[in-house]
């Protein structure tokens, strides 16, 4: 296997490079005004690691993946086209609307609670942009009103005059009938063709997502609209580099969904937040191969705390609404919660219970905390982090920052000490404690709404900040094993590495398993069935237009299924079944369900006697192939005690004085070496603290177990 | 203490009052609500318990270590309740989960959901105390839980249940936690759970007091059914209990493991500290308020039947860190209207107020208001009596919010430091369609559309308010999918949601604008509709500083047509909006008319349309001060008419182009001005001329005429018709209004006899 994956983030371009047997990760700034250029220069730098030229690498590799950020940041900054939007008569303001709640969606709590506050984020298609047409479906697909094919022509052309550069068409209950979008998109290729050069992309909800939700497809489909163009070019810039250096592969990109896809059949929506999720990847494969058992992944930076969930026995955890940016969405996309919590937390004064309060607000890295000396002036946890002594003020990032605790100091003498009446450095562990339990309260709270327990998990800490905080969350949530993994400082773009060729195809249904009116159960086992079958040959037919031989493509067969009206629909991965043959299917997929349900929320809270129905279809296509070979992380054997490079005074939570601590640096985490703390060893992407009570045991391809003694 | 009679010369001996008391116990009736609790908002003093752990002393930080592991469980229960909550109202927010001192105080609530929902729940939990403890047939153990929904007990209406649980060591209550779904359904004379139509308090439907039906873990199955029994959904009723108790179960888990770790003492201590600090906190803020009085008052326009004028008085009067409010003044309750509402609903709006506008920054703890005095005399339609209907009560409780959210803005108007925005007034009627029959499906329903969470914010000092935007009582309430709904009821919202042309609250910022509903059944053999909204005839909401309110709304409906065989037949003819339809109506077989927002249940034929819209949110500043390139872009969005930009807005533009004409706007701006100084008067010139001793006659009032007085008028009926009365609240006659069907039938008799008399037919009569 050889092979490239890349994850570019809003910071470094991340590489990792396997060639047969060599693994090598390699990392570069990225370079927002060319991507290419910081590519290479990672590329470049795992090749000289590896003896190879690149010339050599990109002409002989069997594929090139891509994780980007690019989606995101374009959303950030707006830079797209000018979207229109043509929905249904009456549902004019839906969009703009945004359900209401749209004014708060990725805010945090706090914003999101103050209603005077309330602001809706600048629309991506402004009201102007949004004309109705004259047409409706009904909730199973019937024609209500026909489509006036005149009121169509007239709206497209208003449209267009006022500026459109892309369409989207999203009308109700399309994805019932999809008759409608199809005809509008008739019009509008009839009105501007593709052969001439004022052809207009089209964009069609139901394509974008099967599921019912008229304001989230709506959205999805903008957001693909827009960023379509710019990630177009984007990775096309990528593509012609990687072709002009020898590459005469397709490219794969990375999807949110957990797989990926060449560039031809991706959405744009399904690239945002691909490099997280790529490395929720990462954390599902090494827990498959090492037997590692029950993962949370968490990736703490220096303004969130992504927290990835993957039990063990391979059940997946998606958000089919999640939010992207300010907007609620529809995208089958990998769960992944982000906490506003990491280095850059600001510890403000709460007057009112005389305490201190940890965020949300961040310091971000402009200004960053104030020990950056770029102007910050409120203290954050990193500021807390130096003072303790966990931190080298010259050896920060790689030395890339140089850190002044003197700010810091001041920072907390300023916001803090006086209100408080505490010494610097006991506020100082109150915030590294806070920010820790802060964590661990989110870690705990992820794990229990699905049903788990914190200590059946063992943690995986990556991220600039992971391995610096991973004893004080692992203690809080009351987990003991905490894992930072191989490749740690890469660990996304290795997850890309080893993803698979996944297609999610879904539709809604309204397939009553259960009637607890009529006491029958389901019996149109055909419709369903036909359903199944469609939505599989949607997923060969992506596959095979990559290359990929329709015998070797798999399914999977997922329904989402509720009690009675809930709202909450549990995602139920059907393993061995794939179409109902008799009322025996449909008992299994009810006790099916009925145990991923009791296990979540408790055997008490089902509620099987109000009905069981099944909203969503969704059929994962997908080839397997070659992946990473993990080493056991268990080296066995005699480990030692490295000499440390230095000593220093430690402060640690729960200890009154500061500590002698060792420090070592990077040589010191090999296999054979066990760390007791209190210890500290500084690596060149990472600091990790070992707390008194704990121990670090390097194990192969630079994954460091903590472990509590 | 009970007096055998009232006779002053027979004082019991207290060996005789001791044998009365004895007698008394043994034979109450029953155990109604406990004026003693229900009229107290303030904090419980602490316990001897709280006094032990608070002596012993008080880690502020480990406290705040509590807080968050506490704040992080509720709000584990509060995703849990919204994910499997099977009503509506959970699924868009409608719903709470909190945790409470021992004495029922609430010390945490989840970050998000509806704050008044906990805010009143000190009221069942404390009459739980003092008559269920250590009732022999009932008692608190470990693993009971009480179900609670009858706002007479303290909730906002009967619409949302509760499930209350004790959190007990060593035998002891050391907590409660609880959560609250608006559930809807409940059984009342209409379906959806806030009747409009309820004569009594019986047509309310369930009206559970507080009482055990989770009983050392396990939900009683003779209860339950009761309760399928009773109302119109019982898979709802079910599956939503079984919600609450499963998210409680998980919240406990989680405060368990804290006392474990902490120790009792110090979860006690860190419960009733937070409460405190929220206490002294708010009083601190009240004397940043300047000094004075100021006052708010407000007119409903509508029983909900008829139409009549009914005053919601409010006055707010600082002095240094005191804050009372006065709701004296206010009309008296309608014993056979459904708006009345006891004053714990209203208070727990005042508490929304003070804790999402006022102060949002404050935890989320009872004692935000536990130092406001609030004076009020029970037997007025805000603080309504035992035996007053309630299913509307928001009528009443969402004035009590516009009046604190108007008022903060004025009290807060100069102060150097704000907590948030001051926001001209928030819509605050739930403009929406409640729901009921047989679904395609073939199930039993009767519930409420989502649309009733985009109310439009007020204006804002600097910015527009926001167009249907979060209800004022739930942060992040959702106005759902109508593809969701569609497939589980049988209507379609043919208009969904369009923005209303002119239905903004005009100011130099203008409040936020409502959206327009139109739905009609399709497929069922039996539907309805009903709405329960004031305000089409007299304004519900108010402007800020010059702004203007919100417009009135009628409620259309075209019935005796099928629109949707119209538009199979014509699709032209779909082409819908309340202004459109009504003006040309299209359907020639429809039979066009137009209400008042408070219609009852109505039976729904296949095709008929209902037509509503939400209102808008309060105008701030003056209209002739906005700019004027921000009305030409208003029209130029079809927000307004020209009529509304030239008329209100004082603005010129050319309209085929929109081009701002900037001379054109001057002069009509400088001549609108000059039209307001003519018809300026003197303060007592314009008294003289505008202030009467009493209502003009024709008007249906109730309330105090005018401020300085202790009288209250109302309109009584008597054999004779409508007679007006002015007394003290406690000397008015009980107010109770005719059935509005016999008027109508007394009307027709009387010109059936008088065509009688004049044309000299004899009209033939049915014995």
């Amino acid at each position: 296997m050889k092979r490239i994956s890349v994850d570019i983030g809003g910071t470094f371009t991340d590489c990792f490079f396997v060639w047969d047997d060599l693994y090598v990760d390699a990392k570069a700034l990225t370079t927002h005004h060319n991507l290419a250029l910081g590519f290479n220069e990672a590329l470049d730098l795992a090749c000289s690691r590896a003896g190879l030229d690149r010339a050599t690498v990109l002409s002989e590799v069997d594929s090139v993946r891509y994780a980007t950020t690019l989606g995101t940041n374009a959303l950030i900054e707006r830079k797209g086209p000018k979207v229109a939007a043509i929905v249904t008569h009456g549902f004019e303001d839906t969009i703009p609307l945004s359900r209401g709640r749209g004014y708060g969606e990725g805010l945090d709590y706090t914003m999101q609670q103050n209603l005077p506050a309330a602001e809706r984020p600048d629309p991506i298609v402004p009201r102007s942009m949004i004309r109705s047409v004259k047409e409706r479906m009904n909730s199973a697909g019937k024609v209500v009103a026909p489509l006036d094919a005149e009121d169509v022509r007239k709206m497209v052309r208003e449209l267009v005059n006022a500026g459109a550069e892309a369409i989207v068409v999203s009308l109700v209950n399309a994805t019932e009938n999809p008759a409608h979008e199809l005809a509008v998109q008739e019009i509008i290729l009839d009105e501007f063709p593709p052969h001439e050069l004022g052809a207009i992309p089209v964009l069609l909800g139901h394509q974008v997502s099967g599921r019912k939700g008229e304001y989230v497809r709506a959205t999805s489909t903008i957001i693909d609209g827009f960023l379509h163009e710019i990630m177009f070019h984007a990775l096309s810039q990528l593509s012609n580099n990687l072709r002009d250096s020898g590459y005469d592969k397709p490219m794969l990109v990375i999807h949110n969904s957990g797989g990926m896809a060449q560039m031809n059949s991706t959405d744009a929506l399904q690239t945002i937040h691909s490099g997280p999720i790529a490395g929720v990847s990462a954390a599902e494969h090494l827990s498959t191969e090492t037997g590692l058992g029950h993962v949370i992944s968490t990736d703490m930076g220096g303004t969130s705390f992504d927290i990835g969930l993957v039990p063990e026995g391979g059940v997946k955890h998606y958000d089919f609404l999640p939010t992207i940016d300010r907007w609620l969405v529809s995208v089958p996309m990998v769960h992944l919660d982000t906490l506003g919590a990491g280095g850059g937390s600001i510890a403000s004064y709460d007057r009112i219970h005389n305490s201190i309060k940890i965020g949300p607000e961040s310091a971000g890295s402009n200004p960053g905390p104030a020990c950056y000396d770029r102007g910050g002036l409120r203290p954050t946890v990193t500021d807390a982090d130096l003072l303790l002594g966990y931190l080298d003020p010259d050896n920060y990032a790689n030395g890339y920052i140089k850190l002044n605790p003197r700010r810091s100091r001041f920072a907390i003498e300023e916001a803090l000490a006086d209100h408080l009446d505490m010494e610097v450095l006991d506020i100082a562990r109150v915030i590294k404690d806070g920010v820790d339990e802060q964590m661990a309260i989110g870690i705990g709270k992820e794990l229990r709404v699905r049903g788990y327990l914190p200590e059946d998990f063992t943690m995986l800490a990556y991220g600039g900040n992971g391995p610096l905080h991973a004893c004080g969350i692992a203690r809080h949530a009351g987990i003991k094993r905490v894992l930072a993994p191989p490749f740690s400082s890469v660990f996304s773009a290795c997850g890309a590495g080893n993803m698979k060729q996944l297609h999610f195809h879904e539709r809604g249904v309204h397939v009553t398993m259960y009637n607890a009116t009529t006491r029958a159960l389901y019996d149109r086992y055909e419709d369903f069935n036909a359903v199944v079958a469609e939505l599989e040959a949607r997923g060969r037919e992506d596959l095979v237009r990559q290359g990929f031989d329709a015998a070797d493509v798999r399914h999977r067969l997922e329904v989402d299924m509720r009690y009675g009206n809930q709202l909450l629909t549990q995602a139920v991965a059907l393993e061995d079944l794939s179409r109902i043959d008799g009322v025996g299917d449909v008992l299994e997929i009810i006790k099916t369900f009925g145990d991923v349900y009791s296990h979540r929320f408790g055997a008490a809270s089902a509620a099987p006697e109000a009905g069981i129905r099944c909203s969503t279809v969704r059929v994962a296509s997908y080839v397997d192939g070659d992946v990473v070979n993990f080493e056991p992380l268990d080296s066995g054997g005699e480990r030692t005690e490295p000499t440390p490079v230095a000593r220093r005074d430690v402060h640690f939570i729960g200890h009154e004085d500061a500590l002698d601590t060792p420090v070592y640096d990077q040589d010191a985490l090999t296999h054979e070496r066990v760390i007791h703390g209190p210890a500290i060893v500084t690596t060149e992407n990472t600091t990790f603290l070992v707390e008194p009570g704990w121990r670090l045991e390097p194990t192969r391809q630079g994954a460091v177990w903590f472990l509590q003694d | 203490m009970t007096a055998v009679h009232e006779n002053p010369s027979r004082v019991l001996t207290p060996q005789e009052q001791e044998w009365v008391d004895k007698f008394m116990d043994e034979t109450t009736l029953f155990l109604g609500p406990d004026p003693e609790i229900m009229r107290d908002h303030g904090i419980a003093p602490r316990s001897d318990h709280e006094e032990l752990a608070i002596a012993a002393g008080v880690d502020r930080l480990e406290v705040e270590r509590i807080r968050k592991r506490i704040a992080g469980a509720l709000d584990e229960g509060y995703e849990m309740c919204e994910a499997q909550g099977a009503a509506p109202g959970a699924k868009w927010g409608d719903l709470t989960t909190a945790i409470y001192t021992a004495s029922g105080d609430v010390s945490y609530l989840s970050c998000h959901g509806v704050i008044a929902f906990s805010a009143i729940l000190h009221h069942p939990i404390r009459y739980i105390m003092k008559y269920w403890k250590d009732e022999p047939t009932v008692g608190i153990n470990p693993g009971d839980g009480f179900i609670h929904n009858d706002a007479r007990f303290g909730n906002v209406h009967n619409t949302d249940q509760s499930m209350i649980m004790p959190v007990m060591r060593d035998g002891a209550i050391i907590a409660w936690v609880a959560a609250t779904i608006h559930e809807g359904e409940n059984g009342a004379c209409e379906p959806g759970g806030m009747p409009s139509g309820s004569e009594t308090p019986f047509d309310d439907g369930l009206r559970m007091s507080p009482f055990k039906i989770v009983e050392s873990g396990e939900l009683r199955r003779d209860l339950l059914t009761f309760l399928q029994h009773s109302v119109r959904d019982p898979k709802l009723q079910l599956a939503d209990l079984k919600v609450k108790i499963t998210a409680v179960r998980k919240i406990m888990e989680r405060v368990d493991a804290v006392i474990d770790e902490v120790g009792v003492d110090t979860f006690v201590a860190a419960l009733r500290t937070t409460v405190e600090d929220v206490e002294v906190e708010v009083r601190r803020r009240i004397s940043e308020l300047p000094d004075g009085t100021y006052r708010f008052d407000q007119f409903m326009d509508s029983t909900l039947k008829e139409n009549i004028l009914i005053k919601f008085a409010c006055k707010i009067t600082i002095k240094g860190d005191q804050m009372t409010a006065d709701l004296r003044g206010t009309g008296p309750e309608i014993l056979n209207r459904a708006i009345n509402s006891p004053l714990c609903s209203v208070k727990s709006m005042f508490m929304q107020a003070i804790l999402a506008f006022w102060w949002p920054d404050l935890p989320r703890c009872t004692s935000a208001m536990s130092c406001i005095e609030i004076i009020s005399d029970e037997g007025t339609w805000a603080d309504a009596s035992y035996d007053a209907p309630m299913g509307q009560s928001l009528q009443a409780s969402f004035r009590g919010f516009s009046a604190f959210q108007a008022l903060y803005s004025r009290m807060s108007f100069s102060t150097p430091h704000k907590y948030s925005n001051v926001v001209a007034n928030w819509f605050n009627q739930i403009n929406t369609f409640l729901w009921g029959g047989v679904t395609q499906h073939g199930d039993m329903v009767g519930n409420l559309c989502a649309d009733l969470n985009g109310m439009p914010g007020g204006a804002k000092p600097f910015r527009d308010g926001e167009d249907s935007v979060s209800p004022l009582f739930c942060a992040m309430a959702d106005t759902a999918e109508q593809e969701v709904m569609e497939e589980e009821v049988p209507f379609m919202q043919l208009v969904s949601k369009r923005l209303v042309r002119d239905n903004m609250g005009f100011g130099k910022f203008n409040g936020g604008m409502g959206y327009e509903m139109i739905v009609a059944a399709e497929g069922t053999p039996q539907w309805g509709f009903m709405t329960v909204t004031s305000g089409a005839k007299f304004s519900s909401v108010y402007g800020m500083y010059g702004g203007y309110g919100c417009g009135t709304y009628p409620l259309a409906m075209v019935k005796g047509t099928n629109v949707y065989e119209h538009i199979r037949r014509d699709p032209s003819k779909f082409d819908l909006s309340i202004e459109k339809v009504m003006n040309e109506q299209p359907f020639e077989d429809g039979r066009y008319s137009t209400y008042h927002m408070g219609l009852q249940f109505d039976i729904a034929k296949d095709g008929e349309l209902y037509m509503i819209s939400q209102g808008a949110g309060g105008g701030y500043g003056d209209p002739l001060e906005r700019l004027p390139e921000s009305v030409v872009r208003d029209a130029e969005l079809g927000r307004i008419t020209q009529k509304v930009a030239e008329e209100i807005f004082g603005v010129r533009y050319d309209p085929t182009n929109f081009r701002l004409d900037v001379e054109g706007t001057e002069a009509a701006r400088q001549a609108a001005r000059e039209a307001r100084l003519r018809r300026g008067r003197p303060f007592a010139e314009f008294c003289e001329e505008f202030v009467t001793p009493e209502p003009p006659e024709s008007l249906h009032y109730y309330g105090s005429w005018g401020s300085d007085t202790d009288d209250i008028t109302a309109t009584v009926f008597t054999i004779d018709g409508p007679e007006r009365v002015s007394a003290p609240l406690a000397e008015l006659p009980i107010v109770m209004i005719p059935d509005r069907r016999e008027v109508r039938i007394a009307e027709l008799e009387a010109r059936v006899l008088e065509l009688e008399a004049t044309s000299g037919v004899e009209v033939k009569r049915l014995a």
